[in-house]
């Protein structure tokens, strides 16, 4: 199990509410007897306690995992590890079924849960904006309800889609985004009823965990250069959150030789797709996905692959276990410049964690978001 | 390397750092025949003959190439066009274009055969009209050439038939995995055509694309230049299906070849599946070694369309990363438009001797060893 780091900017740390009673008082009471009469939990079922993966020992130990309120996040993670600023995530929405008008009020009650339960409580805390991701309309309302409080950093979208996030249809979200200056956040699961692969289903967790990384990541990354999203929006950011990114360095490769003999198809791509990449997304660190077989010197090689010096920010995807992942390893290859970079540096520029004081400010004009 | 570079000098540039092409052996592993209606309707029983009569030969359907129009001459090499036919479907301009031009020792031909959502006596019928197409048409005129036998994968009892009718037929080298199968690839279902595979020293093959790519983790991209790169995920999930799913520890000697969808993934997706079984190993109880040690044993990859990173030496990192440069093969893909030339497709930085494997020793191996485990003749 790797070593959390002390003192760093976390980017990924879960919450979860700890049972569908917690979210009821955010809800109109229309969905109160939905919830009671259709059985609706909270699940857990996206990191089910029975896998390994889903908890750190420790978080095991503790008895409750995520963190379903303040006081434990503050004695599982702020007090040991102090970092200078965690941005929370909260997935339970990603299974949220198929109705547009459920998911539309559990995400709303759930950014209400995080800011009461959370952000209000310490200023180190960041939020992720869930959103209903079958109502895009909907989406932005929410996304424009929330972008005046600043210390929400993302829009929080699963990386399964029914289609990918790069899409006109989803054009209300991107807009969104940028008139709020909010990064979009690509994270496992999601796709609820949809099959994660061409051939169906996934025989088993390992496999399905998996899939979100080396599958369907790929496919949002294409989509959202494709698509000229960052053409129609310059300042959109994307973060990569707990899909590794080991896989970046060969799609970047392919991508640009495609486009060199392709781009008639989408001329607004105007540079090689690996410019847009290395300049609007951003990955986390946690899961490394480096084995331990791995040497230092191919670690090294990789890290100049991807340019891990500018495209990684720390996280310690708390309370989740990813055993040795080689984090130590892929850390220590970048020098102390690189190391302090991906530790807080890189996240201190890309969330304006540093430069902005937390609280409510007026949202930015954005001159983009008027095209 | 004929993809073209539009900015001014790069392809100059580039061509001065090709290696040069294999000085021993030459195997050309992913060549594709295109069979015409006039090849394959004499070769059909009825109902099948009138059933692709009256479809238009069959060949992109209801669901097919109108999905992602592919903006490079519809996906070939312009000068590979044959009058009154289709690129591919001449063994003449194939011998003086691709055989003759680069002097290859051997190909190996990979039909690409539509219709997954097609009943199964059509499949069947198809499959084996194909196959006798190729072995009178194309492997009695030129000894160079081996060929991949087509069956009707997703129904596993007429595809072991259609294996055993070619048993005695060595040029049939390996057997097609169907890119677009109904279930996927770990699939019990699946595990006769393995059995076959294995017992007679045939290669499973998978070359991308074909068959129902209707839904999918992100859903349907937008764009060919999407659908193209995404390709090689079809392998992602066949190669970790068939480890994750016990196949190796049920055929320990079924050699798989992954075709048309590059290298330069392998390594990292064996990292982390690596990394990932060591926290979720108890999902896989019957797994006897990490995922990679099956991956190194049971898979080979084909090189084009090679990756061209800004530097050179990154490719060479990333083939080392595999950990399987015993196992990649060189392809052309010949007569498609992202074509690769044997004599340009490896940047220098790929030794000599690494050079020499991948152009021609490893495919022989990988279609000799099989052959010979099963005690037949050895071909390649």
């Amino acid at each position: 199990m790797s070593a959390i780091a002390h003192g760093a900017i976390d980017c990924d740390v879960h919450v979860e509410p700890e049972s569908m009673a917690v979210l009821l008082p955010y809800l109109d009471p229309y969905w109160h007897e939905y919830i009671r009469g259709g059985r609706i939990g909270i699940g857990h079922r996206l990191y089910p306690a029975s896998e390994a993966l889903s908890a750190r020992p420790e978080a095991r130990a503790a008895g409750s995992f995520p963190p379903a309120d303040y006081s434990t996040l503050r004695t599982q993670l702020l007090e040991p590890y102090e970092p200078r600023a965690v941005v929370l995530t909260c997935v339970a929405s990603f299974q949220a079924g198929r109705n547009p008008y459920y998911e539309t009020a559990i995400t709303r009650a759930i950014n209400d849960w995080m800011r009461e339960e959370f952000l209000d409580r310490d200023d180190r805390l960041r939020g992720s904006v869930v959103v209903p991701t079958l109502h895009p309309e909907a989406a932005a309302e929410e996304i424009d309800r929330l972008g005046a409080d600043r210390r929400f950093a993302q829009i929080l979208l699963p990386v399964r889609s029914e289609t990918p996030w790069g899409n006109v249809r989803y054009r209300a979200i991107h807009d969104a985004a940028a008139r709020n200056h909010l990064p979009l956040a690509l994270h496992p699961w999601g796709g609820v009823s949809m099959a994660p692969t061409t051939t169906g289903g996934a025989a088993s967790y390992y496999e399905d965990y998996l899939y979100n990384s080396q599958i369907i990541a790929p496919a949002q990354m294409l989509s959202l250069v494709a698509e000229g999203v960052f053409e129609r929006h310059p300042s959109l950011r994307v973060v990569l959150a707990e899909l590794g990114f080991g896989w970046i360095p060969s799609l970047m490769w392919r991508y640009d030789k495609d486009w060199k003999a392709l781009w008639r198809e989408t001329p607004w791509v105007r540079d090689r797709p690996s410019v847009y990449i290395k300049k609007h997304f951003r990955a986390t660190t946690s899961p490394t996905q480096i084995p331990r077989r791995v040497s230092e010197l191919e670690v090294a090689q990789f890290a100049h692959m991807l340019g891990a010096w500018d495209f990684l920010m720390y996280s310690s995807d708390y309370p989740h276990d990813h055993g040795e992942d080689g984090s130590e390893k892929l850390l220590g290859v970048l020098g102390e410049d690189g190391r302090e970079a991906v530790l807080r540096g890189n996240a201190a520029a890309f969330y304006e964690i540093e430069t902005e004081p937390a609280g409510v400010t007026p949202p930015e004009t954005d001159e983009e978001a008027r095209r | 390397m004929t993809t073209i570079d539009e900015r001014t000098g790069e392809t100059t540039a580039a061509a001065t750092e090709r290696a040069t092409p294999a000085t021993t052996l030459l195997v050309d592993v992913d060549v594709h025949p295109m069979y015409l209606p006039r090849d394959i309707l004499p070769r059909l029983p009825e109902p099948w003959r009138t059933r692709l009569e009256r479809s238009g030969g069959g060949r992109g359907s209801r669901q097919g190439s109108q999905t992602y129009p592919r903006l490079r001459n519809g996906g070939y090499r312009v000068d590979a066009a044959v009058e009154g036919g289709f690129p591919g479907s001449d063994l003449g301009l194939m011998q003086e274009q691709l055989l003759d031009q680069y002097g290859h020792d051997v190909a190996v031909l990979i039909p690409l055969i539509q219709g997954a959502g097609e009943p199964a006596g059509f499949q069947a019928a198809m499959a084996h009209a194909v196959n006798e197409w190729v072995r009178e048409e194309w492997l009695e005129r030129d000894p160079r050439l081996l060929a991949t036998l087509n069956v009707p994968f997703d129904y596993p009892d007429l595809a072991v038939a259609e294996i055993e009718r070619y048993a005695d037929d060595k040029r049939f080298v390996q057997v097609a995995i169907s890119g677009g199968a109904h279930s996927e690839w770990g699939d019990r279902k699946y595990w006769p055509i393995y059995e076959a595979a294995e017992a007679r020293g045939l290669v499973m093959m998978c070359h991308v694309g074909g068959g129902n790519n209707g839904y999918r983790g992100a859903g349907a991209p937008s764009f060919y230049l999407e659908q193209h790169i995404w390709l090689h995920t079809t392998m992602v999930r066949l190669a970790m299906g068939m480890i994750c799913e016990g196949v190796f520890n049920e055929f320990p000697a079924l050699q798989v070849a992954l075709v048309e969808a590059c290298i330069s993934w392998a390594g990292p997706l064996q990292w982390a599946m690596d990394a990932t079984f060591e926290v979720l190993g108890e999902d896989l109880p019957h797994l006897e070694a990490p995922p990679s040690q099956y991956f190194r044993d049971h898979y080979w990859m084909s090189t084009q369309p090679i990756e061209e990173p800004d530097d050179p030496a990154q490719l060479l990192q990333a083939i080392e990363f595999t950990g399987m440069t015993d196992r990649i093969m060189f392809s052309s893909d010949y007569p498609h438009w992202d074509f690769d030339s044997p004599d340009r497709a490896l940047p220098i930085s790929i030794r000599d001797e690494l050079r020499d494997d991948i152009y021609g020793q490893n495919a022989t191996h990988l279609y000799t060893a099989a052959a010979e485990r099963a005690g037949r003749h050895a071909s390649a």
